[in-house]
């Protein structure tokens, strides 16, 4: 750390602050062009041989999420900087939160698909960072974990997705994807579709994965409302708006996206009723959110895409107010929980104001954007022909919801008996007046639509339907079947809110009782890994050399009998076995009984002698083949090694005293037994035609070339003459060997 | 054939006939000198390396040397300049310890030096013969590396652990290459890829089991599953700096001898191996992520992600084709970085003034050694295969090749077990960010180790910037080895 304290006016702060602003206005600029279809595009060769170009291109889509990030972003990055008590921590934080910015706009604004996976783990990695902040908390750091492993994996599964992806269109241009793929089998894609919509639903926290994003609320105020409003979990969002060009004529995409996002709607809405931490509440709504974006991104229809986009705008810019109003409300009282605050109005003035201006609009009260927003959704939902009963259902349900549970958040926390306020200190001014601010927007913007209708809305619409779209915003459509609904939303709202804490005890109830949830899954797959990762090691690497060797036998077994029986079972037939000679019976019978005392042998002395029977054994069947020069090596070698064994006898623990249970012995007896089948098999298959061409040569060339007519001896003294030296040189090198370690063994026990 | 002609033939192996001369001389030198020699016979180690890498560069397009028994070419070149690079940083991190642990032994770095001469010989070898001298040539001396500090217990069990199932595995290598001599009637590779290519009909089954005993002995070099029991109690019984050299040198020897093994002499054959290669791949990518899971010593834990990263490097070579090469090749040359500073950085692991290796023992290190944690945490994240960082373009190039031949299940897996292997390394990160300290680790580090640790970090940040010049290479060896 620096020696000058940095203050809230710190150089770092202001610069993520000033960046960011620019960001934001020249994305401002950028409006009339993309308007005109003039893309403003960057292209950097990267690795040009595995085909990855840095490539970053501005449509409507990225356009409207590159406004809300820098948008957002400015406001959340002052409020964090008043948030933060201390100016280390104080620039850690709004450090972090201006990696991510980036990490955010790079996503959104890349037009390859490698480059949108490495900022998409980006953010990832910085959310990691960001939710454990407060890391001397436990609940921290297990939010922050899990939350990366969700995340994580789900982004590895997109990895895949995205592979198949480019390799089925032969181009990792998101622009050019839907050109190239428009002529393939929809059924080819669906490998691809599914590893990406796994990317996206973790991500966007969709159910079954949705239980991370709750649990994220460990981290500081000013993370949660920009991570879970504009940012981090609309990146998957994002990325099914991106890719819905090329798979929404799939036939999986339509009944997944909507059959997911209506589940995760009205689920997320009934768990956030159950909450009484506020902060808590919140969450949940965010993953309602979410599953209603999901929902209508499943539609091909312009007004139901028309829908999510606004909803997008609506939702980031209500949500982050309410989250930062919270933090207020948290700093003030020291509580987060609703039954605990009450009229909090008269100590936080302008914080109410900020509040009922972003719950009115989370109600979808006019004349506020949320109001827009939710006609537009339902419309939407109207007009998505596959299935609008299943979709007005569950958004009627789940805005209802939402409806009582803004007003638990503003009426209920700010009118009233005021509560006691002792535990708190009151809040810095910036933190006031950022909610105000993005509160006041939801408003200004729900007043005067054509704001953001044309400029913004209407271009990304087009970019997610790959065709031109008229989308009009507008507070007042006359008396038509989306009013109606909205009135019988209202009322069933407001019915709820008065019923608030008897469902809320309620639910608590059933919640109890549920025999599974996303959390205790993960909790259950964690430590089922865990476990069985531990007994695996203890198991295959308990550091004993004796199990180490037997799992090697056991795999060569494996795939020896694996070889033997796997193919062509036929030519079992075809084996034929030679009758046996009797000293070869001889010979093998040696062996025999020499593995038999080896096996049996009580003492190490007779073990070692029917060790050196087995070797003997061996050797007559080399000579017996004509291998006199490898019988002679075999010999010797046999010959020394016990020498060797023998010399080393007296240092080890006697035989007698090593017992082995039953239960080994029968497993080394096995193990034995099944490295022997196999070998057996594989050598009978093996069948070896017998290739005579070395031997009828030195038969035939003793004679005349080295004039001899023992074949024998000519083959070791003249043939091979430099092998036969080779192989007594490396005998003698042994004896030296073991005369060293005799002589070790005097030397050391003179030392004693 | 006289001795004027026979000279030029041994041009392609100048590097290695360099790198034994110096060996003996600097032997003779170290037994005449004793142990204070030390100091000089590491840079002169250093030094020795640095010429061979130059003489690897220099001789051009390479060809075949000793009738054919050895050959070089621009794959051999670049497996030898990444093993000069791995052996020429191991002999680097050992000064320090040997000096610190009172453990200077003068054969310490002759050692590395014939273990890397071993190496250099198994990249290029073109013959069994020659693949199994070599090999055990690397092998014998590391097995006397691995128990080179005989005082200790955990060490001369762990030699005697290595010593023992590596003899066994070289017995299987000899059974499957006397195999595929009985059945193919010869040794060259050449000579192999000769016969293959010319036959017709179904493999014998004699070739098969040969190769499969073959796969066998090089998946014990690699420490691959099945054969990777030895890795973890090698890893960490033997000092730390011959850990270090275990982690990387041999095994980019020896996946470039399977390179060469598979796509030269066998690769008519794929339709045996690949199966075994997508077995033996699978296995160690989830052993190497499962087993890393429960570890707490950092250089067991190094043992198993080591096994996962060999599970990944075969994914390359089951693809078997050019771009699995060049994913291999890739791969390696960012493995490098982040395991030689991954162990600088368990070498600077001290508490008052004595090694630790737990992992627990880096708890709180982001705050006491803020440099070193961010080193660290930036090693960790690329093997974790996270992006834009080196290590996951390896791991990308390889799936992608797996892609590519229509392994897509191989792939998947792959990508399955990296969500595991993330999340052994992300504990670290965590340890090292969000744990309390108990006691805080030395902060004397000595400046051989502060380099290769920042300039590894550096390089494996940086390596995004430079991943087409090394791409490039990485696929003009590939080319070289198995054509376009």
């Amino acid at each position: 750390m620096t020696t000058t304290k940095p203050d809230r006016y710190d150089v770092w702060v202001m610069a993520t602050v000033a960046i960011s602003l620019a960001g934001f206005v020249v994305g401002l600029t950028w409006i009339p062009g993309i308007a005109a279809s003039d893309f403003p595009t960057v292209d950097w060769p990267w690795v040009e041989g595995l085909g990855i170009d840095l490539a970053f291109r501005v449509d409507g889509l990225s356009l409207l999420f590159v406004l809300l990030i820098t948008g957002v972003g400015v406001p959340v990055l002052g409020y964090a900087a008043a948030y933060a008590s201390d100016g280390a921590k104080r620039r850690r934080l709004c450090l972090l939160l201006f990696a991510f910015l980036l990490a955010m706009l790079g996503l959104v604004t890349a037009d390859d698909l490698i480059t949108l996976f490495v900022f998409w783990e980006a953010t990832t990695v910085i959310s990691y960072l960001l939710i454990g902040f407060d890391h001397e908390r436990e609940a921290a750091r297990r939010s922050a974990l899990q939350g990366l492993l969700v995340t994580a994996a789900g982004g590895l599964a997109l990895l895949a997705g995205l592979v198949l992806l480019g390799a089925e269109a032969g181009t990792f241009r998101l622009s050019e994807l839907p050109a190239a793929l428009a002529d393939t089998d929809p059924s080819d894609l669906t490998l691809s579709l599914v590893l990406i919509l796994c990317g996206c639903f973790t991500k966007s926290a969709q159910l079954p994965f949705h239980f991370w994003l709750p649990n994220a609320m460990a981290a500081p105020t000013p993370v949660s409302a920009y991570l879970h409003s504009a940012t981090m979990v609309k990146a998957g969002i994002y990325l099914m708006a991106r890719v819905h060009p090329v798979y929404s004529d799939h036939e999986l995409w339509f009944p997944v996206l909507t059959v997911v996002g209506a589940a995760t709607a009205v689920w997320a809405s009934i768990q956030a009723l159950r909450q009484t931490d506020l902060k808590l509440m919140l969450a949940h709504t965010t993953v309602m959110a979410l599953g209603t974006l999901t929902m209508f991104l499943g539609s091909s229809s312009p007004v139901a895409v028309a829908a999510a986009a606004t909803f997008i705008v609506v939702h980031a810019l209500y949500k982050s107010t309410l989250f930062l109003v919270i933090g207020v409300i948290d700093r003030r009282t020291g509580t987060r929980d609703r039954r605990l605050v009450s009229g909090l109005s008269s100590v936080l003035p302008m914080t109410a104001i900020a509040a009922f201006a972003g719950a009115f609009s989370m109600a979808g009260f006019p004349p506020f954007l949320g109001f827009i927003g939710k006609e537009l959704k339902y419309e939407g939902a109207l007009a998505i022909a596959e299935e609008p009963g299943l979709v007005i259902v569950a958004a009627v349900a789940a805005n209802a919801m939402m409806v009582a549970i803004a007003l638990a958040v503003s009426v209920r926390s700010f009118l009233g008996q005021p509560s006691d306020v002792d535990a708190g200190t009151p809040p810095p001014r910036l933190m006031v007046a950022v909610p105000l601010f993005l509160g006041l927007c939801g408003l200004i913007f729900g007043l005067a639509p054509s704001l953001i209708g044309e400029t913004i809305v209407q271009p990304a619409a087009t970019a997610v339907l790959g065709m031109p779209a008229e989308i009009k915003l507008a507070l007042w459509h006359g008396v038509n079947l989306p009013l109606l609904l909205s009135i019988v939303t209202v009322v069933l709202g407001i019915g709820l809110y008065f019923w608030l804490d008897r469902i809320t005890l309620g639910l608590d109830r059933i919640g109890a009782r549920l025999p599974v949830s996303g959390d205790r899954i993960y909790d259950a797959v964690l430590h089922t890994t865990l476990d069985g990762a531990k007994r695996l090691t203890s198991v295959v690497q308990g550091g004993r050399l004796p199990v180490y060797i037997g799992l090697s036998f056991a795999a060569v077994g494996l795939a020896l009998l694996v070889g033997a029986v796997g193919d062509e079972a036929e030519t079992w037939s075809a084996i034929r076995l030679e009758p046996l000679e009797p000293w070869e019976i001889a010979s093998l019978a040696l062996l025999a009984v020499g593995a038999a005392l080896a096996i049996a042998g009580r003492r190490r002395l007779t073990a070692l002698c029917g060790l050196a029977a087995v070797g003997v054994g061996t050797t007559l069947v080399f000579l017996m083949h004509g291998a006199v020069d490898v019988a002679v090596t075999q010999f010797m070698v046999e010959a020394l090694i016990v020498v060797f064994v023998a010399a080393v006898i007296p240092k080890i623990p006697p035989f007698e005293s090593i017992r082995r249970s039953v239960r080994e012995r029968v497993a080394r007896g096995l193990l034995a037994a099944f490295v022997g089948l196999g070998a057996t098999l594989a050598l009978l298959r093996l069948a070896p035609p017998v290739d005579r061409t070395i031997t009828s040569f030195y038969e035939q060339m003793s004679v005349p070339e080295a004039f001899g007519r023992n074949v024998v001896n000519v083959i070791l003294v003249d043939f091979r003459a430099l092998d036969t030296l080779g192989e007594v040189a490396v005998v003698v090198i042994a004896a030296f060997g073991a005369f060293a370690l005799l002589r070790g063994r005097r030397f050391s026990r003179g030392a004693e | 054939m006289n001795a004027v002609t026979s000279l030029p033939v041994m041009m392609p192996a100048s590097a290695e006939i360099f790198l034994a001369i110096a060996g003996m001389v600097l032997l003779m030198i170290g037994v005449f000198r004793g142990e204070s020699s030390l100091r000089f016979l590491s840079y002169a180690t250093i030094a020795t390396f640095a010429v061979a890498a130059i003489l690897v560069v220099t001789q051009g397009g390479g060809g075949e040397a000793f009738y054919g028994l050895f050959v070089s070419e621009g794959f051999a070149q670049f497996a030898k300049i990444l093993i000069l690079i791995g052996s020429a940083f191991a002999v680097l991190l050992s000064r320090d310890y040997l000096v610190r642990e009172q453990a200077g032994r003068f054969e310490f770095p002759i050692l590395i030096l014939f273990a890397t001469l071993g190496m250099l010989m198994m990249v290029s070898a073109n013959d069994l013969m020659s693949l199994y001298m070599s090999l055990e040539l690397q092998s014998l001396s590391l097995y006397v590396m691995a128990s080179i500090r005989r005082d200790t217990l955990k060490a001369t069990e762990a030699g005697l652990k290595y010593f023992v199932l590596g003899a066994l595995s070289s017995g299987m290598l000899l059974y499957g290459c006397s195999m595929i001599y009985g059945f193919a009637g010869t040794t060259s590779f050449t000579g192999l890829a000769a016969v293959f290519a010319a036959q017709t009909g179904v493999v014998p089954l004699g070739l098969v089991i040969g190769i499969v005993f073959l796969i066998a002995g090089l998946a014990f070099k690699v420490s691959a599953v099945p054969f990777h029991m030895w890795t973890p109690d090698v890893y960490e019984g033997a000092p730390t700096p011959v850990t270090a050299l275990f982690a990387v040198a041999p095994k980019i020897a020896a996946l470039a001898l399977f390179v060469r093994a598979m796509m030269d002499p066998f690769a008519d054959l794929i339709g045996s191996w690949q199966q075994v290669l997508v077995f033996v791949s699978i296995a160690s990518m989830g052993l190497g992520a499962l087993g890393a899971l429960v570890q707490t010593n950092i250089k067991r834990l190094m043992a198993y992600s080591s096994i996962g990263h060999m599970g990944y490097l075969l994914v390359g070579i089951a693809a078997g084709n050019q771009a699995g090469v060049t994913g291999v090749m890739l791969y390696l040359a960012t493995y490098i970085f982040m395991n030689v500073g991954t162990f600088a950085m368990i070498l600077a692991m001290r508490r008052d003034g004595r090694l630790v290796e737990e992992i627990g023992d880096l708890a709180g290190l982001s705050k006491t050694h803020p440099m070193m944690a961010l080193a660290l945490m930036i090693f960790m994240f690329s093997m974790a295969g996270i992006p834009p960082l080196a290590g996951f373009f390896g791991k990308w190039y390889v799936f992608m090749a797996a892609v590519d031949a229509g392994l897509f299940g191989l792939a998947v897996i792959g990508i399955l077990t990296s969500v595991i292997g993330a999340f052994y390394y992300l504990r670290i990160i965590k340890i090292m960010y969000f744990d309390e300290a108990t006691q805080p680790l030395d902060d004397a580090v000595s400046q051989d180790l502060r380099v290769i640790l920042y300039g590894s970090a550096v390089v494996t940040v940086l390596f995004v910037l430079f991943i087409s010049p090394v791409y490039d290479a990485a696929k003009v060896a590939a080319i070289s080895l198995v054509g376009a």
